[in-house]
Order: C-alpha cells, then structure tokens, then sequence
C-alpha cells in the first residue's frame, strides 16, 4: 500500500539552534555544506592583526574589511530582548546592550570576521562572524555568521570555502533610494479589533 | 470521518521548543491541540478529498485564463489596469507556482465543497506539513495509535521536490524569503519554507517585507543591498499591487511565489466566476456577486468582502436580511454571496478542512475547528489519522 505521508524527515535538520527566538533573526542550515563549484576561500580573523599579518600589502583592505563587519554586525546581529537570553545562546558576558530608536536589546560581540576575495579586483567579502561559550548551545565552539548560519568543524578552523551570495549574474545595484514601499497595508489593516488575531497576513 | 480523544504526548511543549514552533498557543487560547484526532478512511481521503482537490485546481486555472483575456472579469476581480500586464506575463510566462490550501466543508458522507481558495498565502503549513506528522509517526511508535496508521500529508516531501523544479526553471542556487515584522506565526511559516528550500539545495536569505529596498536601478534589494531577484513572499498580492512599491514591480523584474497570476485566485471573486463556468459542479456553492443578484432574497447566504482574510467583515443574509458575524477593515472592493453550508460538527466543534496543493498536486490536509459556526482566526489545529 502506499503512504499518503511523507516517507522520512530529517529531525536533525528540523530541530532550530536559536530555542530562545532572537527578535530578529532566522536560521539557517550549514552553509559550507553546498558543492556548488564556484565557492570561493574564505578566512576567519579574530583581530585586524592576524588579518595584516598574512597580507602585509593590503592592511588597509584589512581594516576595511574590519569596519565592514562591525557596521554590519551591530545592523544584522542576533538580537535578544533579554540579557539572559542571550547569554543562554552565547555564553556569560558575551553580550552588549544596545539601544537603537529607543528600543533596547542584547546583541553578542563580534567574534571575528570572515573575509574573502581580498586580494582580486572589484568588493572585498567580509561579514561578522560570532562563536558561543553556552554550554547551552548547538554553536558552541562553532563559528556561525548573524543569520545563524553554522560553519563544519569548531573554532580551530578558520579557513573555508563559502559561495558567495551572488551565484549568478544578478542586476547590479550601487544604491538603495528607498525602503519601506512594501507593508504599508499591514499598519491600515491590522488597527481594528483586539480580539482577533492581526499579526498574520496568511490565509 | 471520527473525532477520537487521545493523550496528548507528554513532552510535545517541550518538542516543541526543540523545534521551534513556538506559536502553537496564541493570544492565550491553545492553537495546536491533540488532545483529539480526526480519522478518515482511505477511501474518503481519495475519493473526497484528493480527486476533488485535484480538479477544483484544474477548474482555477481554466478561470485564470478566462479573467485575463477579459477586461471586463479583471475589473471584476478588482486588479489595478496598471497592474495587468504584469498578471499577464507571469500568467503566459507560466511562471512556476509553489502551493495553495483550498478551504472544504467536509463532513464524511456529502461531497466536499469548496470555501474558498487561499491560493497567495495560505499559512497552517509548518504545524500541516512538519509538527503533525511528528505527532502521528511518535505516537505510532508509542503504540498510541494503531501501527498501520497513515495520514494524507506528503507536503514537505512535495515542497523539497517543488523547490528543485523551481530552482531549475529559473537557473538559481538563492532565493530570498520574506513576510510582516511583528509576527511569529508568520515568520515560523517562512522559517519552515527556507528549510524545505535549503532541503532542495537553494541557499535562503530572509528579509521583513518592510525592509525591502528599491535600488538606483530599478531592482528591488535587501538590507545588505544584494538585489532580490528571487523571492518568497508571504505577503498579499493585493496589498503589493496597490502599496508604493506595487509601480515598481514590472521593471524590478523579480521571480515572486507565489507569482503575479496568482492574484487572481485567491481573491472571493474566484467563487461566482467559477459557479458561472461549472455551474451545479458538486464540489461548488452557489455564488453571485451581491451588487449584480437578487438571490439573497431568499434562503441563508453569506456574504463576504473580495478581499479578506482571517474571517473578516463577513455577513449572513437570510432572506434578504443581513446580520454582521464579524468586522474589520474590507470590503471597500465589493462583496460576494455564497450560499451557507454549515460546517459539520464534531463534539460541539465546527470543523474545516484545508486541503493542501504543492502546485497542481493534492499533498495534504489541515483540519481546525473552531467553537463558532464560521471559522474565525483563533481556531484550533488538530492533528488527523488514515486508518
């Protein structure tokens, strides 16, 4: 007879890493886990040094890439509404309080930065990249970027080969003007009763 | 077709965290409940719930076809004339669709018919595709439930396979995925679409639909700028055609899911167009549009708004007398009628099934049930069994 069900569904895959919902963050699977054949080398740096120690000729590249992924941490970092729920996820004092239009959450520090295509023409890769020190956590020892991405192997690694984010030629954008032109409808719509619910916008 | 109470596991709370599926109580009230089940035989799986799943499909697409080579029907569906060549193309593009949830009345015995078509953004899917096939594979192995216990559900198997096919049909190895800030159900959804996705080898980035950009040259982009050529979108058609970025959808060009045509069957404009093309079809209610009938004079009717969601701004006219059931922002596009079918009830529990399609494929039902007669948004899911 056959099922009408699914045959088998990878648990392992199901379970999420974030248990205790950052405000704004998604997970996703191992990223270095692709084959894809246009992966390029990428390396971790726990401080601008070790960066401008192996390319003593671009140290001003290495800075860049330093800044690149503090200003993207502090925009994409995983963000908890509690102290303690980050320090759940990423270990005791491994956390900062941050006020952004007069919300206050609790982010991890940066715990280095991934850099790649340094040395060739045209943008340098770079993004924050975190570990925990959670005996609670599935990234402890792991390196795992701000979409909660985990990378194989533990924090002794530092070299990988990632796909870059743009696989294809892609339309190429230089600015965004604006933001905000999509959701406006939620706000009108989601202002009548209380009762019900009037988050969700599925069907 | 049975309700059955059964123990619920004694550790599903705690699975549930493991797993992430944290919006299974909302609002205070219990969403997904196991306290009870819902039993089907194969036969009624099959022969009323899948075949017929499979043609109501079928008769959407031939009126896709019919409301887009008709001025008249697209004003009638209230589709901006901006908008038209956009619906168009995707429609002569074939542009790939990933799934829909067609609500059912359902009762065991009568023939199954069609509610409504929630063919844009049908949510339920993670706790239908993923959290009650855990249920039923668990409590098999606590021998629970009987061994040979099925239940019709090949959603994800059918999602991870669709992503493939639609990887390949536009040549990606990425898509962005995107919904409302400011709700969990929502973004648990999304959450359970990017795994599937990823199952099938694309690589996902999430962004808040608020948060989308339009770049310098005309493509929409992310937060890091990236263009988003490739996106799922839990968002309605019909509020993007009509916000301030809807004139920029043509030339931004994006791959969307669901795509542009279907715009035009999860509007309730669907319901008379299609009672006019397969008139007394068995899996049908009659419907009329309510400025263009007088069949509410007589006989329980109910009458709904072109564009709604979550039960809202709905009425009932009985023989010509309307009573409000529930408010809410719509209806500023008109109004259908539909004759009233009540739900059956089950232990005092008015019960609806959502019978899934993973693009024209039957994968799958959701069964809530609510205490009101008209399914509202804070109903319960219940878990179901083929035995």
């Amino acid at each position: 007879m056959t099922r009408k069900r699914s045959k088998t569904i990878d648990l392992r895959k199901m379970r999420k890493a974030f248990a205790l919902k950052p405000l704004a963050v998604g997970v996703a699977a191992i990223m270095a886990s692709g084959c894809a054949d246009d992966r390029q080398d990428a390396k971790i740096y726990t401080s601008v040094e070790d960066c401008k120690t192996d390319f003593p000729d671009a140290v001003e590249k290495c800075e860049a890439a330093y800044e690149t992924a503090l200003q993207e941490s502090a925009r994409t970092s995983p963000r908890f509404n509690s102290e303690h729920d980050c320090e759940y996820e990423f270990g005791p004092n491994q956390c900062q309080q941050v006020s952004n239009n007069g919300h206050s959450f609790f982010m991890p520090f940066m715990a280095g930065y991934m850099v790649s295509r340094l040395l060739t023409p045209g943008p340098i890769y770079s993004q924050p990249i975190y570990t925990s020190y959670s005996p609670y956590s599935s990234f402890r020892s792991r390196w795992v970027t701000a979409d909660g991405q985990v990378f194989n192997g533990d924090i002794r690694n530092r070299k990988y080969k990632v796909s870059p984010s743009v696989y294809k030629p892609k339309p190429t954008v230089t600015r965004t003007v604006s933001r905000g032109g999509f959701g406006s409808s939620v706000r009108a719509k989601s202002s009548w009763g209380s009762s019900s619910r009037s988050g969700s916008w599925g069907g | 077709m049975l309700r059955i109470p059964v123990p619920p596991r004694g550790d599903w709370q705690q699975q549930a965290t493991e797993f992430g599926f944290h919006f299974h109580t909302m609002y205070g009230e219990p969403y997904w409940d196991e306290s009870a089940y819902y039993q089907f035989s194969l036969a009624q799986i099959e022969n009323h719930i899948e075949d017929p799943t499979a043609q109501l499909h079928q008769m959407c697409l031939e009126a896709v076809d019919r409301i887009i080579n008709d001025e008249q029907w697209l004003h009638r569906f209230c589709i901006p004339p901006e908008h038209w060549d956009l619906i168009y193309h995707s429609w002569q593009e074939r542009d790939p669709s990933l799934y829909s949830r067609l609500d059912l009345v359902y009762d065991g015995k009568n023939p199954a018919k069609l509610l409504e078509n929630n063919a844009d953004t049908p949510t339920s899917l993670y706790e239908s595709g993923f959290w009650q096939w855990l249920w039923l594979e668990q409590q098999v192995d606590k021998l629970v439930l009987p061994r040979h216990s099925d239940q019709f559900n090949s959603l994800q198997e059918k999602l991870i396979q669709r992503f493939v096919e639609i990887g390949q049909h536009y040549a990606i190895e990425q898509m962005h995925f995107t919904c409302c800030k400011d709700t969990e159900e929502d973004r648990g959804t999304v959450q359970y679409l990017q795994d599937c996705a990823q199952a099938a080898g694309l690589h996902t980035d999430f962004i808040y639909v608020e948060d989308i950009g339009l770049g310098d040259t005309g493509v929409f982009t992310d937060l890091r700028n990236n263009p988003v050529t490739d996106c799922f979108k839990l968002y309605p058609w019909e509020f993007m055609l009509r916000e301030s970025f809807g004139s920029a959808l043509y030339e931004a060009n994006t791959h969307w899911l669901e795509p542009p045509w279907k715009a035009l069957l999860s509007n309730k404009a669907l319901l008379p167009l299609l009672w006019e093309m397969f008139p007394n079809h068995p899996n049908l209610l009659p419907a009329y549009f309510a400025d263009s009938t007088t069949h509410y004079n007589t006989g329980k009717w109910i009458k709904k708004p072109i564009f709604s969601r979550e039960g809202a701004n709905i009425s009932m006219v009985e023989d010509g007398q309307e009573t409000r059931l529930s408010d809410g922002p719509y209806g500023e596009e008109g109004y259908i009628i539909q004759a009233y079918n009540p739900l059956p009830v089950f232990d005092n529990n008015h019960t609806l099934i959502g019978s899934w399609l993973v693009d024209d494929m039957p994968a799958g039902i959701s069964v809530r049930e609510d205490n009101a007669a008209i399914t509202q948004d804070l109903s319960r899911y219940l878990p179901h069994i083929i035995a």
